[in-house]
């Protein structure tokens, strides 16, 4: 316990904490939108084609967040746009966007010196080195996002469900899903700083995934969501500092592994319960 | 012109370069055909994350890279085909927490190294300038072992590509052939990744088979064979613009990385010459086909068996 104690004594130590507390619950609470849309594959692209944008904020020393949220939208036009051309669907424009940008982001911080060291903290993240003004920064990103959550949250579920009657009711079904796209982005830039950009899809789709094994209800849903997101924050950078070993991933591993234990755990929906009550396993067409 | 194409192979690293990319644009162009049929894109991208710690364990104990990397590819195959039978995780969901998992794993497995940001940066993307006589061969085996099976199933995978039922009810056993599929594809990542790294790997399988698939709709075999010249010139010109960056400009630019640019480069380039025909022909007279669109099979991201 001495050494849990001393863990958090170090200012550094306490920023980071707080910056992954932060960052897993905002995460998870837009995570159970992405988790509802089936987005993760386009989450990933996102995450992916983001890594540009913040090579060129950071050599142009501009913001990061205004810099990568941008180019991100940005990204997301070209997606849909590619996806529109018969013979390209939409699966294989977010795969060759999404490897297109990152080779971009690649060649661009290769031209620069200390290619190594700068790439490690965009694709893992480097948690330790978070400043006063990035907590204030995810601190205010996180209240902006939930707020915006709150106030859209009927048309988003309605959208996610029955996207016919949704339209139908005449909500603008385009809008609705442009706004969810830029709260997404956002998510993910916020996350960056914590576990880079390869990572910050799992905080948003593993905790949102670990609650859908225990609840079907959205908004108890989003309450287990930031739990697990803000304790595998926690958690994982407890264990990386205790242990020395990088806290991006470990904070991934954490939640993956709370999602794998979910998969066979679960009451109602995991492997040892569907054994008890002896359904068929192969139940899926 | 023609001297700019050639003049940078004069070096033998270049030439061990140069081969090594054309082999796998030609690979990895085939099989995304495949991929692209099946709408396995996503899954491709798990692979090339959950082969990573395989390699990462490798590469710190001294072990061959190709045998780690084959390793966690037959666990991650098990573990995907698991998680995603269960129904209520929809298996994007299923796929993006395990590929971060696994992921990470190998970034912790890194970590733990001295060197850490330099290791990690070669296992992500490569160094196809480093490659030796000994890891062509070994390309050059996986390539000739996979071409071989993808010609002889031919027919089986694409028939169970645009009619799984009617593979089925044919007697085919549509389980073994996704499970053939997900192997040759995790060859393939296999062999790729000491040339391009575990991140790019992913653009070797799908750009030059969606260029493909941009320019014929009608047959695979012409599909596969424009995607292997596709990934071929792709190869071969990234590795021009990255010496000519490098040696002539003071540019210095990643290998790996700056191929899968040229295709991605390749890829928008025959997407706006396609749809300015599309919209010329349009105007002109009917088009002569309407029905011409593939009837894809199954789910969004149909995962394994």
């Amino acid at each position: 316990m001495t050494s849990l104690g001393s863990t958090f004594s170090s200012p550094l130590m306490q920023r980071a904490l707080l910056e992954a507390i932060m960052t897993g619950a905002i995460a998870g609470i837009v995570g159970v939108h992405v988790v509802l849309r089936r987005l993760s594959f386009f989450t990933m692209s996102l995450t992916h084609a983001t890594f540009p944008a913040l090579v060129v904020a950071e050599i142009l020393g501009m913001s990061l967040l205004t810099g990568t949220a941008v180019f991100g939208l940005f990204v997301v036009g070209i997606i849909a746009l590619v996806s529109r051309v018969r013979s390209v669907d939409s699966s294989t424009a977010t795969g060759v966007v999404l490897a297109g940008g990152f080779a971009l982001g690649v060649v661009l911080i290769s031209s620069q010196p200390g290619f190594s060291r700068d790439l490690t903290a965009f694709l893992v993240g480097s948690i330790l080195t978070v400043q006063t003004a990035d907590l204030v920064t995810t601190a205010s990103a996180g209240v902006v996002l939930l707020i915006a959550l709150a106030l859209i949250h009927k048309e988003l579920v309605l959208g996610a469900f029955d996207p016919g009657s949704f339209a139908a009711l005449g909500y603008r079904v385009l809008v609705v899903d442009i706004a969810l796209l830029i709260i997404i982005e956002l998510t993910v830039v916020t996350a960056i700083p914590a576990v880079g950009t390869i990572l910050a899809v799992a905080l948003i789709v593993a905790p949102a995934a670990t609650a859908r094994l225990w609840t079907d209800h959205i908004g108890v849903s989003m309450a287990i969501a930031a739990g697990v997101g803000a304790t595998s924050g926690f958690i994982g950078l407890v264990i990386s500092s205790r242990y020395d070993i990088a806290a991006g991933p470990t904070i991934a591993v954490v939640v993956a592994t709370a999602f794998v234990v979910s998969t066979v755990v679960s009451p109602r929906h995991g492997w040892i319960s569907r054994l008890r009550i002896t359904t068929p396993l192969t139940t899926r067409a | 012109m023609i001297r700019l194409l050639t003049e940078p192979f004069s070096a033998p690293y270049m030439q061990r370069a140069l081969v090594e990319a054309v082999m796998l644009g030609v690979l990895g162009g085939i099989v995304g055909v495949h991929v692209i049929l099946r709408r396995l894109e996503f899954m491709a991208d798990a692979l090339t994350h959950t082969v990573f710690p395989g390699m990462a364990a490798a590469f710190v104990v001294g072990g061959s890279l190709y045998v780690g990397a084959l390793v966690t590819g037959a666990i991650s195959a098990v573990l995907l085909t698991m998680l995603t039978r269960n129904r209520r995780v929809t298996s994007d969901a299923a796929l993006a927490v395990l590929l971060t998992g696994f992921f990470s794993l190998g970034v912790i497995l890194i970590s733990r190294s001295h060197s850490y940001t330099a290791d990690l940066t070669v296992l992500l993307f490569g160094r196809v300038l480093a490659i030796d006589l000994t890891e062509i061969a070994v390309t050059a085996a996986t390539g000739i072992f996979t071409l071989i099976v993808i010609w002889m199933l031919h027919k089986e995978l694409v028939l169970r590509s645009f009619d799984p039922i009617a593979a089925e009810a044919l007697g085919y056993r549509v389980v073994t052939l996704d499970l053939v599929l997900n192997v040759i594809i995790t060859l393939v990542v296999v062999a790729s990744v000491k040339a391009v790294g575990s991140v790019l790997v992913i653009a070797l399988l799908i750009t030059p088979a969606a260029i493909a698939r941009l320019i014929v709709a009608r047959s695979v075999a012409k599909m596969m064979a424009i995607a292997a010249l596709f990934g071929a010139a792709g190869g071969w010109l990234g590795l021009v613009v990255s010496y000519e960056g490098s040696v002539h400009h003071g540019l210095r630019l990643a290998s790996g990385a700056t191929i899968v640019l040229t295709l991605t480069t390749l890829f928008f380039v025959s997407l706006l010459v396609v749809v300015v025909t599309r919209f010329l022909r349009s105007k002109n007279s009917q088009p002569a086909l309407t029905d011409s669109d593939f009837v894809l099979s199954g789910d969004a991201f149909p995962v394994g068996p």
